[in-house]
């Protein structure tokens, strides 16, 4: 029973920085119609941000404050640059947004000189509820990623921004009839996407160990959690993120950790091959 | 007959006009038949352009994904890789490298592993969306770097060293001109069949999916089936490649057939030009010879994979043609396909 409550506890605190990533993703690709091929290297800056406010002695709370910003602010430049050319052709978009992801990992490589740094969890040790251990980190974890699910749907369902959003979801074009500037809603999409992703990888990498190429895992993870629950809906993403959470939580149990992955990505992939409009299909939101 | 006629004219009157793709090739070949005698003396340069020619071959089957049937491959390493891996195994544990035999089965073991992965990612009763394609190849080169990597029949993380040397006969191939000589063959004939085939009907209808991959359907073509053929076609030209690679280099690791290295092949062909053949070829020797010759500068080493990550997204936001488009015509890019004998 013990084994039981902790084991679900630790597949909760998974697949909560699951849909953290997951969140971002699915935003920018349901409101742009761009799948982000940066969107592992955007929570790899997130990470790094906090590895840098801890090796400049600030402790790691700075770095967890800092990093949504920094990462947001990085999200927002790139698309008032780059990612806006790419709207009407969403294959080079992906091509784009691959190269940008490459030279973000690369710099991060460059400057980590290829080795893994570990990262302090800033609020360490466990508390012990009903006789059973749990990780204080992995539980701020699972209340944030609550909080921010909450908040983002009652942005989206019940804010005049997100009443925007939606209608710009919807039909852009009539949305700019009416005097939404799409353009301006586009940056702010990204730009949140983008935070989003760095508030993830902020959280996260306490529990892995901080090197160039966590963001590609990520990146396919989260790519599976968005088609799998489908484009479109804000339900959808989530609900694949704990699908694939689940999923990858639970393999390295029941086979060797080395073929667990690789099946996750297998059986995530047919499913999509044979429900390619995911769990959810609400057309765009 | 007035058909045939009415289509003679543009033929009749391009013909005697300068082409410049042809005079590309021409010179490309002939700067790679004569280059390695003037660098007899180099041996590390003559490894350098062996590899160069190698990783053409490479390039030049991501074209054919990209470049003529639109399908957007983050992994023609995983088939190059495999079959580096294929002759490592069949030289360690069957000792046995006779190039006439290997050679073959590293295309077919390519091939056939393109087309499962084909299969499975195309074909079936709901066409795919590109971008679920390209994903698919990502983590398809992804998983199975990490799954090579955690095996220990196979090297694990430290891949597989001291492959046995390619032979021919009694004949064994190490570094030099003899191997430069094979690569070279092996990349001339797969140019030749390539330029055969887009040029080819096949390469009519590639051209017609690209252009709009509904109405071709709407005619009957089997678009997923058109795109699978050549996704094989591509997979046993990167067998090919990885094998000569993994010959060459003597080592083969898990690095060799992950999205690093797919991502290498999509930069060589996007800088050199996609939706050419030679686009790749320049794109890969541009890239390769400048990275040897800034290898020696320090600032320039260490940040050179930021480099390449610039160039690609140079090359997609503002030339899409690549290297190839600034001399090329669209036109002449784009081409004339199939019986022009009979127009004439």
């Amino acid at each position: 029973m013990e084994f039981a409550v902790k084991f679900g506890f630790d597949m909760l605190a998974f697949i909560s920085v699951m849909v953290l990533i997951v969140l971002g993703l699915g935003v920018i690709a349901s409101m742009m119609g761009i799948f982000n091929f940066a969107h592992g290297e955007l929570v790899l800056l997130g990470a790094y941000t906090v590895y840098l406010s801890d090796k400049a002695g600030l402790g790691t709370w700075p770095g967890l404050i800092a990093a949504p910003v920094v990462v947001g602010l990085v999200g927002f430049g790139l698309e008032r640059t780059i990612i806006r050319r790419f709207y009407r052709t969403p294959i080079i978009a992906m091509l784009g947004t691959y190269a940008i992801g490459l030279i973000i990992r690369e710099i991060v490589r460059g400057l980590l000189g290829g080795h893994y740094k570990s990262i302090p969890e800033p609020v360490g040790g466990a508390f012990s509820l009903g006789g059973v251990e749990f990780s204080v980190w992995r539980s701020i974890i699972i209340a944030t990623t609550l909080v921010v699910i909450g908040g983002t749907y009652l942005l989206l369902a019940r804010s005049s921004i997100g009443l925007r959003v939606r209608g710009a979801l919807e039909n852009p074009m009539l949305a700019r009839a009416c005097g939404i500037s799409t353009s301006r809603l586009y940056a702010l999409t990204f730009t949140f996407g983008a935070a989003l992703a760095g508030l993830a990888g902020a959280l996260i990498v306490p529990l892995y160990q901080l090197s160039a190429d966590i963001g590609i895992r990520f990146l396919v993870q989260a790519f599976l959690s968005v088609m799998l629950g489908g484009v479109g809906s804000f339900e959808g993403p989530v609900l694949g993120a704990a699908a694939v959470g689940g999923l990858a939580a639970w393999l390295p149990w029941v086979v060797t950790p080395v073929l667990a992955d690789p099946l996750v990505f297998l059986i995530a992939l047919a499913i999509v091959r044979v429900r390619p409009q995911g769990f959810i299909a609400v057309g765009r939101l | 007959m007035t058909a045939t006629t009415g289509a003679a004219p543009p033929v009749a009157a391009r013909r005697g006009a300068f082409r410049i793709l042809p005079a590309i090739e021409l010179a490309v070949l002939a700067l790679l038949l004569v280059v390695p005698f003037l660098l007899a003396d180099r041996p590390e340069l003559i490894t350098l352009l062996t590899n160069v020619v190698i990783l053409s071959l490479l390039a030049l089957s991501f074209d054919l994904c990209w470049g003529f049937s639109g399908i957007m491959s983050f992994g023609q390493a995983l088939f190059f890789g495999v079959a580096g891996y294929g002759v490592a195994l069949v030289g360690r544990d069957l000792e046995f490298s006779q190039l006439w035999a290997t050679l073959p089965l590293a295309m077919l073991a390519g091939g056939a592993l393109a087309a499962l992965l084909a299969a499975f990612l195309l074909l079936g009763r709901k066409a795919p969306t590109s971008i679920f394609v390209a994903f698919g190849t990502l983590t398809g080169a992804y998983a199975a770097e990490r799954l090579v990597a955690g095996w220990q029949y196979v090297g694990a993380g430290n891949g597989l060293s001291a492959i046995k040397l390619m032979a021919f006969g009694e004949y064994e191939f190490v570094e030099g001109l003899d191997f430069y000589a094979v690569a070279l063959t092996a990349l001339v004939l797969v140019y030749a069949a390539s330029r055969t085939l887009v040029r080819s009907q096949l390469g009519l209808v590639l051209a017609g999916i690209r252009q709009n991959e509904e109405r071709l359907a709407f005619f009957g073509y089997r678009v997923q089936v058109f795109k699978a053929v050549v996704f094989s076609l591509a997979g046993m030209v990167a067998g090919l490649s990885g094998a000569l690679y993994g010959y060459h280099q003597g080592f083969t690791g898990p690095s060799n057939l992950g999205p690093g290295l797919s991502t290498t092949a999509v930069i060589y062909c996007l800088f050199g030009g996609s939706g050419t053949l030679i686009g790749p070829v320049l794109g890969t020797v541009a890239i390769e010879v400048l990275s040897y010759v800034l290898a020696d500068i320090d600032a320039i080493r260490q940040f050179w994979p930021v480099l390449l990550g610039v160039v690609l997204l140079v090359v997609v936001t503002f030339q899409p043609t690549g290297l190839l488009g600034l001399a090329v015509s669209a036109r002449e890019r784009i081409g004339t396909y199939g019986a022009r004998k009979a127009a004439r």
